[in-house]
């Protein structure tokens, strides 16, 4: 497996998909939907599936000496460490908007999502959902990308429209606290949420694996 | 006819609008076997069929004696593939392709991958993009032959060289043979097959017309007045079904 990652990170990730990390720095945007930040750190993932097929990178691997289960699962862990990158970033702004920068009057007022626990629950939703949609996509085929990416674009876009807007609704206004009370009820919305990214991933992978095996290269 | 390197046993395969059919041959130890048959034949979903790219619908592939789904990943550390036309990471330099593909080989041998990349003529600080078609083949067989590949699997390799390119390659084989390496290479020029192989197999419309030695079919064939080389043996069966389509 190591050397999978390895050829991952050497040959098919491209250097635009750690340039796209800096899509974490959004999360200290004012008056912005900070949660497209996420998005377009999958966009950037996604140009190195972009560029990965160019370069017959699926036919290439599955012609080395390694189990099928073995590439697909690579290719998620790699996914997954960009992933989770980008979500220390996230939290790590969040931190700094809910502690040295909570007095800024930039943050005051702000009619979308504050940077909270709820924030980061959400994008690790999103990531879920690019794991789900995108990458259990690519695998019905380890060639199409297109339609995958489309439905990832549009679940994605409800997702972030629902975050951003699901605190106007007055028994939800919690969600949108950057600190003090009700904190107990989003650090365990942040923890359900970081179960089902485990959950959606690792269900997404297992059925990879299998179509994987079964698709005609 | 000393052991076989691989066995093809009753091969198919079901497209919409192309089957394989009970394909089934040998390729034996230390030899060349030029896999034959127009355009569309079968030739390459038989190849991609007998390394586990393509799913067949039912027969059985073993190398060196070894079931292929049995023994997926020990078989891959004994063989080598390339296909004619495609290449792997053309914006990457050889030296980063090749740093990542030795740590997956066990057997792979640097002082090997000298010794050809130096006959070669191949530079390491060059992308396959900057290589011309004859220089891709060569680099996948420096890949091929650095992890002691004792077969060799090619589709089309000659297709699209010069003259020139062609004739070296072919010596290239006829040299590989000679220490023990056997190439089974897909091609639909003929003349190819004249200059090194001395096994042949001949597939048409999904079905293996024949296979074995080079020079019992050649005799088997003037013999029943179908042709004296394989040009000739190859028109004659081709415009049949093409005369056969028109009637």
């Amino acid at each position: 497996m190591r050397n999978l990652l390895e050829k991952e990170l050497r040959l098919a990730v491209l250097p635009l998909t750690w340039f796209f990390l800096a899509a974490a720095f959004m999360t200290l945007l004012p008056g912005y939907p900070i949660l497209m930040g996420g998005f377009f750190v999958c966009l950037g993932i996604f140009q190195s599936f972009q560029s990965a097929r160019e370069a017959n990178d699926i036919l290439y691997t599955a012609l080395l000496p390694v189990r099928k289960a073995d590439a697909v699962a690579a290719k998620y862990l790699v996914v997954c460490f960009f992933e989770l990158l980008a979500f220390l970033l996230m939290a790590l702004f969040t931190a700094l908007r809910m502690t040295v920068l909570a007095a800024a009057p930039a943050y005051q007022t702000n009619a979308l999502m504050n940077a909270n626990p709820v924030f980061l629950a959400f994008a690790l939703l999103l990531f879920a959902l690019f794991n789900t949609v995108f990458l259990g996509g690519f695998f019905r085929s380890a060639y199409y990308i297109g339609r995958p990416f489309v439905y990832f674009i549009v679940s994605s876009f409800l997702l972030v429209g629902a975050a951003e807007s699901l605190h106007h609704i007055p028994a939800l206004r919690f969600l949108h606290a950057p600190g003090g009370e009700r904190m107990g009820l989003q650090w365990a919305a942040l923890a359900l949420a970081a179960l089902l990214y485990a959950l959606l991933t690792l269900c997404s992978e297992k059925r990879s694996e299998r179509r994987f095996e079964q698709i005609d290269l | 006819m000393s052991e076989a390197v691989l066995e093809v046993r009753g091969l198919c395969k079901d497209y919409p609008k192309f089957q394989l059919r009970d394909v089934s041959f040998e390729v034996p130890e230390g030899s060349i076997m030029g896999f034959i048959g127009r355009n569309g034949a079968g030739k390459t979903t038989t190849l991609k069929s007998i390394l586990n790219l393509v799913h067949a619908s039912a027969g059985e592939v073993r190398y060196f004696g070894l079931e292929l789904h049995r023994h997926e990943q020990e078989i891959k550390q004994r063989i080598g593939y390339a296909g004619g036309a495609v290449d792997y990471y053309k914006k990457k330099k050889i030296r980063d392709i090749v740093a990542v593909t030795r740590s997956f080989y066990g057997a792979w041998d640097d002082g090997a991958y000298r010794k050809y990349l130096a006959a070669f003529e191949l530079d390491e600080d060059k992308t396959p993009a900057q290589l011309s078609e004859g220089m891709k083949i060569k680099l996948n067989l420096t890949l091929a032959l650095s992890h002691g590949a004792g077969l060799l699997i090619l589709d089309e390799p000659t297709s699209g060289l010069d003259p020139v390119s062609r004739d070296e390659l072919l010596d290239i084989f006829t040299a590989l043979r000679d220490r023990g390496v056997s190439v089974l290479f897909s091609t639909h020029i003929t003349s190819d097959l004249d200059k090194c192989a001395d096994h042949i197999t001949y597939i048409r419309r999904g079905r293996i017309l024949a296979s074995g030695s080079m020079e019992s079919y050649l005799a088997s064939c003037r013999e029943r007045g179908i042709g004296n080389n394989l040009e000739e043996i190859m028109l004659h069966f081709e415009k049949e079904d093409f005369h056969e389509k028109l009637a």
